[in-house]
């Protein structure tokens, strides 16, 4: 730090990490998209699972969501940040060693996650189903990741920290805030855990999560990335840097607060509901403010799309953002969200963000680094131009098909006949009306693949042609900002980096704090004489497959208070009947109908015949076979010790049921299977899987002491 | 019916908070992004990005 600003010094930047990021980020795409792509077919066509239990609908689109996410988008800010880093503090990466162990464990994190959601092992927390020792692991590598980040701002040549470094700031913050509040959980085995949380806690705390993973995973670091990389590209300096201060601010302080706008109209209290309404509505400013900036910035410049054609790929990302965040505070008012919420609207929303958005500003940031990093140039112009074109009809396939989906199953669901009835009362005949619409989404999500595949091609003959030497260059720098400071003012001012990232930690903390902390003393908003009776070990075994099955990815259990909603399932849901749910099962996505009042509605063979085969019971049904639930054997004696894990985090049972919780389960599960075999079902099921759940499903909505 | 949507509206006082607070947070910014003699600063430091000398390079 004593060095003097006139020393001319040679160093080296680390390239060879950003390479490692970079060819991880291309082959983890392929893996998050191939997912997507049998997803979207399964639901087109439910035989697509192969009637295999690890790719099954439920399973893997926890396995898209995190490898889209955590994989792809992961990789891909890795690697920018560590690029560009280097570059805009005129140094190396602080550690070699750290580097590679942020790789290699990030690397590791996705490889057990590949391998334990398809085996089922999942909180049933959206985007945060990982079980605890992942959860571990990837707060040891995130840390590894702020260590090494924040060492290096420490031992920068720059004093003056650039615009795009506030957005890696506040990332790796709030991340690791995000990431740690979110997984408090008690384990009860090696895979397995509950949530301290319950009922609208754990809503309230996901959807923080849930909302900030999208906002500080795929927005603020992707920010950072369009203020280093499109000024690069476009070889001018970014339209406004004033304007970018204060997006960064407002965004950064306003993102936190809108996770609630996922609850909307559910038994969260409501003033959280409208806190998150209304933050989310201000964040139209923000983010439009940025998105201007990043276009405006090619003012002057539009000329290189023809002879620079990746920036295509940055612009088209920079709008789907605006498109994206137009449409993001839309759906969160709430009149609108009473429509578009759990429709396949969200569906299309989130994939023209992270298809759109996060998709294309990777390829264009990639398109941008290997020819440099490899030092040559792009094998071919003409298949990046033709990947443009191809990925972008397909998002635009993809989008339109889901919203018309949306809206066309939204306005089914609301339909009521002038005698006060419901217009489609069978659940079916909304699904039906929308399968030609999802084989459209198929098609949007094969020609982005198809695009993608002409990048890998493009990619790898351009590595392939790169020159055999590949010694590093050394870089000539000098240290630049350090002198006005001494001359103005004191040495604490070398700090600013610290400085700056507590106020980035304030401004997350005010809205984490003010919305959460009112929820922690729950029984605030419980009245005593609606208390529910805890679930029986069997019901606790029978939710721990609903959960393993990822049946909440398409059935939710939350009834809103909207006149068609009550007309179709029963009275709206109450903050009481998921008190002592860990986590919560209300889930997003109504692919099917809402559970919440399931029990008792059809008889236990209903059930038993609906899991081995959906349409014989109900015609054209989308939902997969579940052969293997009559096949697999409950485990009867860890639920002594789920129980006690769920008496610690305060569901009343008494001690008696928890010592005897086997017992107790194999009795109920003998009664359901004597009532099954009565009725016509195959003998010998007591022990089975199938069981637990029936025992699980009779049980909802009938919890209340209430008449 | 505007009462019964209302008696739903509990704890406004913390709606409230949210909103003041983030509204003298947002005049904070906006004046302290104005402040007096800031323009040659701003201009240094928005063509940081552009001052690393990382070149294209040509196939060979």
């Amino acid at each position: 730090m004593n060095t003097p600003s006139n020393l001319i010094e040679k160093i080296f930047y680390d390239d060879d990490i950003v390479k490692k990021f970079t060819l991880a980020t291309m082959i983890w795409a392929l893996a998050a998209f191939l997912f997507g792509l049998i997803a979207a077919l399964q639901l087109a066509y439910w035989p697509m699972n192969g009637n295999l239990e690890w790719i099954t609908f439920g399973r893997l689109r926890p396995l898209h969501t995190n490898a889209a996410i955590f994989a792809f988008g992961g990789n891909a800010i890795f690697a920018g940040i560590y690029h560009s880093s280097q570059r805009l503090l005129k140094t190396r990466l602080f550690s070699d060693v750290l580097s590679k162990i942020h790789f290699w464990g990030w690397q590791l994190i996705i490889v057990a996650a590949a391998i334990t959601l398809p085996l089922g092992y999942s909180h049933g927390k959206e985007y945060a189903e990982l079980e605890w020792p992942i959860d571990i692991a990837i707060a040891a590598i995130w840390v590894v990741f702020a260590v090494n980040f924040f060492m290096t701002i420490r031992q920068r040549r720059e004093k003056h920290l650039y615009v795009a470094l506030w957005f890696y700031i506040a990332t790796i913050i709030t991340v690791a805030v995000l990431h740690i509040v979110n997984s408090i959980e008690i384990p009860v085995s090696f895979m397995k855990s509950y949530p301290i949380y319950a009922g609208i806690q754990d809503a309230l705390v996901q959807w923080w999560y849930g909302h900030n993973a999208v906002a500080f995973f795929l927005t603020t670091p992707f920010l950072g990335l369009m203020y280093y990389y499109v000024p690069k590209a476009a070889n001018r300096p970014v339209y406004s840097y004033r304007l970018s201060i204060v997006h960064f601010w407002s965004l950064v302080f306003l993102y936190i607060w809108a996770g609630p706008h996922h609850l909307l109209y559910t038994s969260l209290p409501e003033w959280a509901q409208t806190l998150g309404m209304i933050f989310s509505l201000m964040l139209w400013a923000p983010s439009w403010g940025g998105m201007i900036n990043g276009l405006l910035t090619l003012k002057g410049s539009w000329h290189l799309l023809r002879t620079e054609p990746l920036i295509k790929f940055f612009v088209a990302g920079v709008t789907f953002y605006g498109m994206a965040t137009f449409e993001g505070p839309l759906l969160s008012i709430k009149s609108v969200s009473a429509l578009g919420h759990y429709t396949d609207w969200i569906i299309g929303h989130v994939h023209s963000g992270a298809l759109g958005w996060n998709g294309f500003m990777t390829f264009g940031m990639i398109y941008y680094l290997v020819p440099r990093l490899w030092r040559t140039e792009l094998y071919s112009k003409k298949l990046l131009e033709n990947h443009f074109w191809i990925g972008l009809t397909g998002i635009l396939f993809y989008y339109i098909s889901m919203v018309t989906a949306g809206l066309t199953q939204g306005m089914m669901w609301r339909a009521i006949n002038k005698d006060g009835t419901l217009t489609y009362p069978d659940f079916i005949e909304t699904v039906v009306r929308i399968v030609p619409l999802y084989w459209i989404r198929a098609l949007g999500g094969a020609l982005f693949l198809v695009g993608f595949s002409m990048m890998c091609y493009n990619i790898y003959k351009t590595i392939q042609l790169a020159p055999a030497d590949q010694k590093p260059e050394a870089q000539v720098v000098t240290r630049s900002g350090f002198d006005e400071i001494s001359k103005s003012s004191h040495r604490n001012l070398e700090g600013m980096g610290l400085a700056f990232s507590i106020l980035a930690f304030l401004a997350i903390a005010v809205g984490s704090i003010v919305e959460i902390y009112p929820t922690l003393s729950i029984h605030k908003y419980i009245s005593a004489d609606k208390i529910q009776e805890p679930y029986t070990p069997l019901e606790i075994a029978g939710r721990d497959i609903y959960i393993k099955e990822g049946c909440y990815v398409c059935h939710s259990q939350q009834i809103r208070p909207i006149v068609s909603e009550v007309l179709r399932y029963g009275k709206a849901s109450t903050i009481e009947e998921s008190m002592y749910d860990h986590p919560f099962q209300w889930g997003s996505k109504r692919t099917g109908p809402d559970l919440s009042r399931e029990g008792k509605k059809y008889p236990n063979l209903w059930h038993y015949t609906h899991m081995m085969d959906p349409r014989s019971v109900t015609q054209k049904s989308i939902m997969p076979n579940y052969p293997w639930l009559a096949e697999k054997d409950t485990d009867f004696l860890i639920l002594r010790k789920k129980l006690s894990v769920m008496k610690t985090v305060g569901v009343p049972y008494e001690n008696e049921l928890v010592a005897n919780a086997d017992i107790h389960a194999q009795k109920q599960a003998l009664e359901i299977t004597a009532d099954l075999e009565k009725n016509g079902a195959p003998k010998g099921l007591e022990k089975k899987e199938i069981i637990a759940l029936i025992a699980y499903l009779q049980a909802l909505g009938q919890k209340g002491k209430m008449p | 019916m505007k009462q019964e949507g209302l008696s739903f509206f509990t704890d406004t006082y913390l709606t409230i908070l949210g909103l003041v607070i983030f509204f003298l947070f947002f005049i904070g910014v906006v004046v302290w992004v104005n402040r007096k003699n800031v323009r040659d600063y701003y201009n240094s430091m928005q063509s940081m990005p552009l001052n690393d000398g990382e070149l294209s390079y040509e196939r060979k």
